[in-house]
């Protein structure tokens, strides 16, 4: 007898879909710093760098009055609008897209729009019905290193109730790439990768023996695969590619050759706080970290969390009151009044700004290749909503930082008003060298993009 | 950290954040989505070959099980191991119940929660055993379990388990004296096979919920000896990276469920005896089975529902029992809202994350008595004026109680505002806001959790609410908005009065006598029953009829791992009639729930 699904049909597909678009089970090997050539510049193979992705997602929304740049244009024919001010320094970097609207009903506030900005589709059993976006440029860029997927990290651990959930990162329906919430726990697994110096050391002889272990769990897999349906086998599979990417791991561990700066965020940020608050920080631990692995080609995906959708938690670290941003300021529920609550959420927009500085500044000023790693890099930046008191979907927070290798035009203001906010993530799929010739589903579906934004 | 991925629904006073569970809803399927099914369990019933010989792969035939075919053979088809588990079908057909062609099939795959994985741990390594964080759960309808029946793990998931239980054994075998605590034999020599394997297929046994395969306890002490013959390495250390490989395995990792056809029952689906040992040990204790109830299912004696009933009596008395009833009010009361509430602290400066722990714990303890130790009305906690304080709570409630830092039974006020389920702090400080609170929320708590009854969500379009209360006006009046528009009133005449019999405690879970200045109004009526503060609604829920239909529904959800449907009506309205006539005694609710057709069956019966 054969199991059907008890699903909506759309997961089934979907599942399908990202066994066809390749779960790998073969162990490719990392690439190495030894494998580049003389200047560094490209591989020694004469293949070029890779580009690497970042999804960096901050909840709550914006002020569009506020958000919104005063001219359009390229270059010096644009400004930085005030709650964009932070991010001057990589302005060069940047391309601000305005007017975009979301296509899909909102059924579910900080749901419904945070999932289109993500995915292209409407909220499904499962949180959502598609891949994020950032998943799926890691098929397309993210094989072979040591985390295919991606490295997810968050700053706030409290939740937005019932919005879409802690994690902006999915592989699928019911699958969901939670964020780590420590900078210490990120740096102890990315420590293991990094060069000692000097002679090779023989391996530690406890990472054979967790590569054994992890082959006695894969056998496991495979033998309880075989008496399962079809639905329960692609959940297996997919716990499969997480072993899978241990095993990856191990290996690069076995040989560590990264050379980047490893900031120890216990040395740098002592004072950065408790995992799961939101300080600027701890934000910047995260930022050191993940320009090492994007640098060291431990990955080429991340996903920073900044707050999720309607995050409830406070930003105190901004001088903000030690109660729920998301009601007191974004829905300026405060008891001090409009006009105080909608000065400190305009605080919290610029706040979450300046940690988005933080990040792009810190790959601007990582050598990669002929340039920096902001030259290499695409970083998609969005919210899970636009105009946080009514929960407008219209002039939606989209933002696109990085060259992408030279495939990104940047440093303008585009606006296109009442377009598809799913062009923005689709345009940014294809920069990334992705084929699909469509992106999203039902209302949320386009299949061109904004050419503004491609070279 | 316990995190979830959707918290159970907060709907504030405003239209943000509405209470429904975004789309899981529709897990509770209606007949024409039934309809829709395909599910070919029918075809069971007229199997004539070998189960599981066609080319798909096969969940409810699985290799091995020992499945019955109609034809009276008992068809086994080779696999890499059989399972020594007894079929729970005779080969003699009969004409028993068969389930519905287009009942919903079961989830069989359940990922542990991480409650039940850090039991588990726990129960196999030692109370003491290191637990790290694992993947968050995912509450569906209430409930993780029912989110677990989906869930997926990711790779960093996977890699936190590896790192968890990597701790956990490495200190569990850290010595000679731990491991014998935790393996039935010590191997004293890395020649010594024979005990390895025993050793290691009775922890397995335990971890897999089942007997493991040859092969199975083969290739786990291969690993031990291999390791263990390593230069350097040590017989312990050996048994450390097995017992880490149990650990990270998906049979122990998610519950396998599959049951197998029952002749003697029409070919329906019935768990295997090694599966009801899975199910009650995860339903009644929030865990593994030991090995009294794994034994018990290698006789055979799950197969009925008086086995069952026997080993469930068993187990509720055992102290094991409390962590599901936690587990249970965790969900189900929304702790995970109190873990993250805020509370303006210039506003209520007592209000601490001590007490907000504390809080939780209150809860938890007030439950666990009705059930398990009185055990009692479970609708007595609803009026109820028996809680547990410590030193800290007692000072924070206003009660006079010796103080210490442990807890201790007490009954508050006789005819005081403080009562029941409502008057706990941890309800009352869930569903608040940080400086206010908000009726709309607490009242649609208590329609989803105590009445069993769904709000559906605002309509499109409202607008917030003014930033703050306007002079001289209670937060009763200022909502009168809620009450004054059609489109509005019809949902939140269900809320508000519930809310605003609650009143009289403020967000903080503390008694007040007013609210912005003026004397408050927390009258109402809930189904024609009238009341006047939270200690007379206590007693109007108690005796709503819907309230003990809710209490055998959520139960049943959370121990069936799934939502009722229609198919499940006829088991509800027996366990709810026994509920009632038992004096609505929620063990014996969890008896008659795990020995019950609908739980000892994949598939209901038919209508």
């Amino acid at each position: 007898m054969s199991r059907i699904s008890r699903s909506v049909l759309p997961r089934r597909m979907f599942l399908r879909g990202v066994l066809a678009g390749g779960i790998s089970v073969a162990v490719p090997l990392p690439r190495l710093f030894g494998m580049l050539n003389g200047n560094g510049t490209a591989y020694a193979s004469g293949s070029p760098l890779p580009i690497r992705f970042g999804l960096w997602f901050f909840g709550n929304g914006i002020i569009p009055d506020r958000w919104v740049p005063s001219t359009t244009g390229i270059g010096d024919a644009w400004t930085l609008s005030e709650q964009l001010a932070p991010l001057q320094e990589v302005k060069p970097y940047l391309s601000v897209l305005t007017g975009f609207s979301i296509p899909i009903a909102n059924v579910a506030p900080h749901a419904s729009m945070p999932a289109c900005a993500l995915t292209g589709a409407q909220v499904g059993p499962g949180n959502v019905q598609l891949p994020s976006i950032d998943q799926l440029v890691a098929k397309v860029v993210g094989t072979g290193t040591p985390f295919p997927t991606g490295l997810h990290v968050g700053l706030s651990n409290v939740s937005g109730a019932t919005s879409l959930g802690l994690a902006v990162s999915f592989a699928g329906p019911n699958a969901p790439n939670n964020p780590n919430y420590s900078p210490a726990a990120l740096f102890q697994n990315l420590m293991q990768f990094k060069s000692t110096g000097g002679a090779p050391q023989p391996p530690d002889p406890e990472l054979l023996r967790r590569s054994m272990v992890l082959d006695a769990v894969a056998a496991d897999v495979q033998s309880l695969r075989a008496r399962l349906g079809t639905a329960d086998q692609q959940r297996l599979d997919l716990h499969l590619s997480g072993l899978n990417q241990l095993q990856q791991q191990i290996s690069a561990a076995e040989a560590p050759m990264a050379t980047g700066t490893l900031v120890n965020p216990d040395t740098a940020y002592p004072n950065r706080g408790a995992d799961g608050t939101i300080t600027r920080m701890r934000g910047q631990a995260f930022s050191d970290l993940l320009v090492f692995a994007l640098s060291s080609d431990l990955t080429r995906v991340f996903s920073y969390n900044f707050s999720c959708p309607a995050c409830h938690g406070n930003y105190t670290d901004c001088g903000l009151d030690p109660t729920t941003f998301h009601e007191d300021y974004g829905h300026r529920l405060s008891p001090k009044g409009l006009t105080y609550a909608t000065a400190g959420f305009n605080t919290g927009v610029r706040f979450a700004m300046s940690n988005l500085a933080d990040t792009l500044v810190r790959m601007q000023n990582t050598p990669d290749g002929t340039g920096n790693l902001l030259d290499n890099s695409c970083v998609y930046a969005t919210s899970c909503v636009a105009e946080s008191q009514t929960h407008g979907g219209t002039d939606y927070p989209l933002l696109v930082a990085g060259k992408a290798g030279g495939k990104l035009l940047t440093n303008q203001h585009v606006r296109i008003v009442d377009e598809n906010v799913s062009k923005v993530p689709f345009t940014v799929l294809t920069a990334m060298g992705g084929t699909a010739t469509s992106f999203g589903l039902a209302q949320g579906q386009v299949s061109s993009t904004v050419s503004e934004l491609l070279s | 950290m316990k995190t979830r991925i959707f918290s159970p629904r907060r709907a504030a006073d405003n239209a943000c954040c509405p209470r429904s569970r975004i789309a899981k809803r529709k897990r509770a399927s209606t007949p024409s989505t039934l309809a829709a099914y395909t599910a070919i369990v029918s075809l069971l019933g007229a199997c004539t070959g070998t189960v599981g010989s066609g080319t798909q792969p096969s969940s409810a035939s699985s290799p091995g099980e020992g499945a019955s075919a109609s034809t009276g053979s008992v068809a086994v088809s080779g696999g890499s191991g059989a399972m020594s588990d007894s079929s729970s079908g005779s080969s003699t057909p009969s004409s028993g119940p068969s389930a519905p062609t287009d009942a919903p099939p079961a989830a069989s795959l359940r990922l542990l929660t991480s409650a039940q994985f850090a039991n588990s741990v726990q129960d196999l390594l030692g109370a003491a055993a290191p637990l790290g964080p694992v993947q968050p759960d995912e509450v569906v309808d209430d409930f993780a379990q029912v989110g677990a029946a989906s869930l997926v793990v990711s790779p960093a998931g996977v890699a936190l388990y590896e790192t968890a239980t990597g701790t956990a054994t490495a200190w569990a075998f850290a010595d000679a004296t731990h491991a014998a605590a935790v393996l039935s034999c010590v191997p004293q020599a890395v020649t010594d096979v024979a005990c390895f394997s025993s050793g290691l297929a009775a922890f397995g046994r335990r971890a897999f919920r089942r007997a493991l395969t040859t092969d199975e306890t083969s290739r786990f002490a291969t690993l031990a000896t291999t390791i263990a013959s390593q230069t350097g390495a040590t017989v312990l250390m050996g048994l450390q990276h097995a017992v880490w490989a149990i650990l990270q395995s998906p049979s122990f990792l998610y519950r396998v469920e599959l049951g197998a056809p029952s002749a003697a029952d029409g070919g329906r689906l019935k768990y295997t005896s090694y599966e009801m040992s899975s199910r009650l040990a995860s339903a009644l204790w929030n865990s593994v089975p030991d090995d009294t109830l794994l034994d018990a299912a290698a006789a055979n004696q799950l197969d009925t529902p008086d086995g069952v009933t026997t080993q469930a009596q068993r187990m509720l008395a055992d102290p094991r029992a409390a962590r599901a009833v936690v587990a249970f009010v965790d969900d189900l009361y929304g702790m995970s809202n109190l873990e993250e509430a805020t509370k303006d602290p210039t506003m209520f400066p007592t209000w601490t994350p001590t007490i907000q722990a504390e809080m939780k714990q209150e809860l938890e303890l007030r439950v666990v008595d009705v059930v398990l130790t009185e055990p009692g009305d479970f609708l007595s906690l609803y009026d109820g004026t028996t809680t547990f304080v410590n030193g800290d709570l007692a000072t924070y409630y206003g009660l006079t109680s010796a103080a210490t830092t442990s807890f201790g039974k007490v009954q508050l006020p006789a005819g005081g505002p403080r009562a029941g389920l409502l008057g706990a702090g941890a309800i009352l400080a869930a569903y608040g806001l940080p400086q206010r609170t908000s009726p709309t929320t607490r009242g649609k708590f208590v329609n989803d959790a105590i009445l069993c009854r769904s709000i559906p969500p605002p309509p499109p379009g409202v607008p917030p609410l003014p930033p703050s209360l306007a002079p001289n006006t209670t937060l009763r009046e200022q909502l009168v908005a809620h009450r004054a528009a059609p489109q509005c009133a019809s949902c939140h005449s269900i809320m508000d009065p519930i809310g605003f019999g609650m009143e009289y405690f403020n967000t903080a879970g503390l008694y007040r006598t007013t609210d912005n200045g003026q004397p408050i109004d927390a009258t109402g009526t809930l189904d024609g029953a009238s009341f006047n503060g939270l200690a007379q609604l206590g007693t109007v829920l108690r005796k709503d009829a819907n309230s003990a239909p809710c209490v055998v529904t959520k139960n049943y959800t959370n121990a069936q791992g799934r939502a009722p449907t229609d198919w499940d009506t006829a088991a509800l309205n027996a366990l709810t009639a026994q509920f009632t006539a038992s004096g609505n005694r929620a063990d014996k609710l969890l008896v008659n729930l795990v020995s019950s057709d609908a739980f000892r069956f994949v598939q209901p019966s038919q209508l």
